[in-house]
């Protein structure tokens, strides 16, 4: 059985919801976000990556941020999928990446997929492809055995929702938020209506992010029965504080959330 | 094969965009085709366009530039429309279809500060509210424009993340539509981003061309040999070229800003050193390095300074049926001088690019052709940057 499908099983038997946080890919360079991740493997269920972007258009200013400093220090796509088999080493956890449609596009598709099944990963986020431009990447994601996550948002219609199912795998993706990513205080009452919506539409586990940052909202959100959470945003900003350093305050700072 | 797709020009176009927009996307495509019936609006519309914009634009002959260059040609003055560029074309039409849609909120981004010009003068006519998105570094090169909006009401945010040009402040003006949808259209300014923008913007800026042909026809009694252009996102050139396309003897040329020259990397020439990518929601020729990356741009013109162009332009190309070429900035800066000292016209950087082409073309070309540029904006805007070149003497 796949690392997220077993892993998913794992939890409800648990009854306990999935933790997944995200860091930027390189952030601020390689061999530290290396030391990071080592760190968050032992505090997380699942771990998302971003690859870096010059123009994140579906991320806030921490996010961009993260995005530049890796760049910065050279990251490439190339070296992101080098970093996740350095990561498969020592993890066996379940890892989604999160890359914007030019990059997958300019490596070629088939040839993105490719790397990723080689390099470890499990699942693909493509935050700027919606379900109608999709065909190309879910038909290279099956090839080679990778989920393919999509995001549903407050403005996904039922019509819509029901075009997603056909295409996801793994997992769905709620946005909880009108916004991009970032640090918000609250959950919207309406991420709690589109839980219970997706959860009688499929039987994906859903998983919440964009703006989830705080214990309060976690817990919100495990009422509510979603099956996982994001944290990006929050433990970014931990990086970009103890840039040389950051592993024992993001130790802390995902202590505090439970 | 792909089905033929109403979002697409041949592979070009597209929505890329994250989810959350998506429906408000397909609102916008259906509120647009309401708009385009209704005749209350139409109506309107026609009325903003005469009285407020300021149209029928003259297609102006200019008599020393010819004698000069030994073709006949005759400039589209879009430099005359009401806040001094052809942007105020679409920004109308657009700020009109946002109250229809019932938004209260406008928002656009702006790299020359003419689409912000345009947008600001529109919203505070039809009483919306209004926020444009402008990187850093164009704000310092395009002050003037800066206060108009200001003047004009509009609340300028300025952009300090990546190249600080047209290319970030875009990616902030559609952070804000993501987070605002509800209450606000955004208007964007050129024929880029996901469908339906790029059609729609086209459609608000044909008016260029259907005017230039009539008007051509009544001056010379016939086409015109060559359509000049400079092409940016590429609003101004699909808006003169598009009512030609079917005909095939008139030549239309895009003019993309050459910045310090193509070997230089420091340029805006899609055609010259693109690859086929996604940028801003739509799949066109972009900009960028062997793994993705948007790279950095330079045009001395702030309205040139982006790393895609319009999708319907790279289907025309593939077409064969429009080609394109590129002008320096040095070239562009003697344009500039060229048309102000020739015709008492200072052009804006921007349309300088086309002025310069057509001059070198004009060398090129047998005698006596009959050319039409379109002088997409006038240049008062740019006069503080063209001091600090040092082109004006004495």
């Amino acid at each position: 059985m796949d690392r997220i499908g077993k892993c998913f099983k794992e939890l409800r038997r648990q009854k306990k919801m999935a933790f997944m946080p995200f860091v930027v890919a390189g952030d601020p360079d390689y061999k530290t976000s290396l030391k990071i991740v080592r760190e968050l493997v032992k505090n997380a269920d699942f771990l998302e990556l971003g690859f870096p972007y010059s123009d994140p258009l579906a991320d806030g200013p921490v996010i961009q941020r993260a995005d530049m400093r890796a760049l910065a220090s050279g990251m490439n796509s190339d070296r992101v999928f080098r970093l996740i088999s350095k990561i498969r080493v020592f993890s066996d956890i379940p890892i989604t990446v999160l890359a914007y449609a030019n990059l997958v596009y300019r490596r070629g598709v088939d040839k993105f997929y490719r790397d990723a099944g080689r390099a470890g990963i499990d699942a693909v986020l493509v935050p700027d492809l919606p379900v109608e431009e999709s065909d190309k990447f879910v038909k290279a994601a099956k090839k080679y055995g990778i989920d393919s996550i999509f995001l549903v948002a407050q403005t996904t219609t039922k019509a819509r929702m029901k075009k997603i199912l056909k295409q996801a795998s793994g997992y769905l993706y709620l946005v909880s938020i009108l916004g991009v990513t970032g640090i918000r205080k609250d959950i919207a009452p309406e991420t709690l209506g589109l839980i219970r919506q997706l959860k009688k539409l499929s039987k994906l586990p859903v998983v919440v992010g964009f703006g989830v940052s705080n214990a309060r909202q976690i817990k919100i959100l495990r009422k509510a029965k979603a099956d996982g959470v994001i944290v990006g945003s929050a433990i970014v900003k931990v990086i970009e504080k103890y840039k040389r350093n950051p592993s024992r305050a993001i130790k802390e700072f995902i202590k505090g959330l439970n | 094969m792909r089905l033929r797709n109403k979002k697409y020009f041949g592979q070009f176009g597209g929505q890329f965009v994250p989810e959350t927009l998506m429906q408000p996307l397909t609102e916008l495509e259906r509120a647009y085709v309401k708009f385009k019936k209704d005749k209350k609006t139409q109506a309107e519309l026609k009325s903003l366009i005469k009285d407020f914009v300021g149209r029928p634009t003259p297609l102006y002959f200019a008599q020393k530039l010819s004698k000069k260059l030994g073709q006949i040609i005759y400039l589209k003055r879009e430099d005359l429309t009401h806040t001094g560029a052809h942007k105020i074309n679409n920004a109308a039409g657009q700020a009109l279809l946002a109250k229809f849609m019932g938004k209260r909120r406008v928002i656009a981004e702006t790299g020359a500060g003419q689409h912000g010009v345009a947008t600001a003068a529109a919203a505070a006519k039809l009483g919306l509210e209004c926020v444009v998105y402008m990187g850093k570094v164009d704000m310092g090169r395009q002050a003037p424009n800066v206060l108009r909006m200001k003047l004009l009401g509009a609340k300028v945010v300025p952009v300090a993340s990546g190249s600080q040009t047209l290319k970030d402040a875009i990616n902030e003006a559609l952070r804000d539509w993501i987070a605002n949808v509800s209450t606000t259209h955004y208007l964007l300014g050129s024929v880029l981003g996901p469908y339906p923008y790029p059609a729609m913007v086209r459609d608000f800026q044909k008016i260029i061309g259907q005017e230039a042909r009539k008007q051509i026809l009544q001056a010379e009694g016939r086409l015109p040999d060559y359509l000049v252009a400079c092409v940016g996102g590429g609003s101004n050139a699909l808006g003169l070229f598009h009512d030609f396309l079917p005909d095939k003897k008139v030549q239309m040329i895009g003019v993309e800003a050459g910045g310090l020259g193509i070997k230089s990397g420091k340029h805006a020439a899609r055609f010259f050193g693109g690859k086929l990518g996604v940028l801003h929601g739509t799949k066109s020729y972009v900009l960028q390095d062997k793994f993705g990356q948007i790279l950095t741009t330079h045009s001395i013109s702030a309205g040139l300074d982006y790393p895609s162009v319009g999708p319907e332009h790279s289907f025309l190309r593939q077409q064969k049926r429009i080609s394109y070429a590129y002008i320096t900035d040095r070239e562009a800066l003697a344009g500039l001088k060229l048309l102000s000292q020739q015709e008492g016209i200072i052009p804006a950087l921007e349309s300088a690019h086309a002025v310069a082409y057509a001059s070198k073309l004009a060398k090129k070309i047998f005698h006596g052709k009959l050319i039409i540029i379109n002088l997409s904006g006038r240049g008062d805007k740019d006069l503080e940057a063209i001091r600090d070149l040092g082109v004006i003497h004495g």
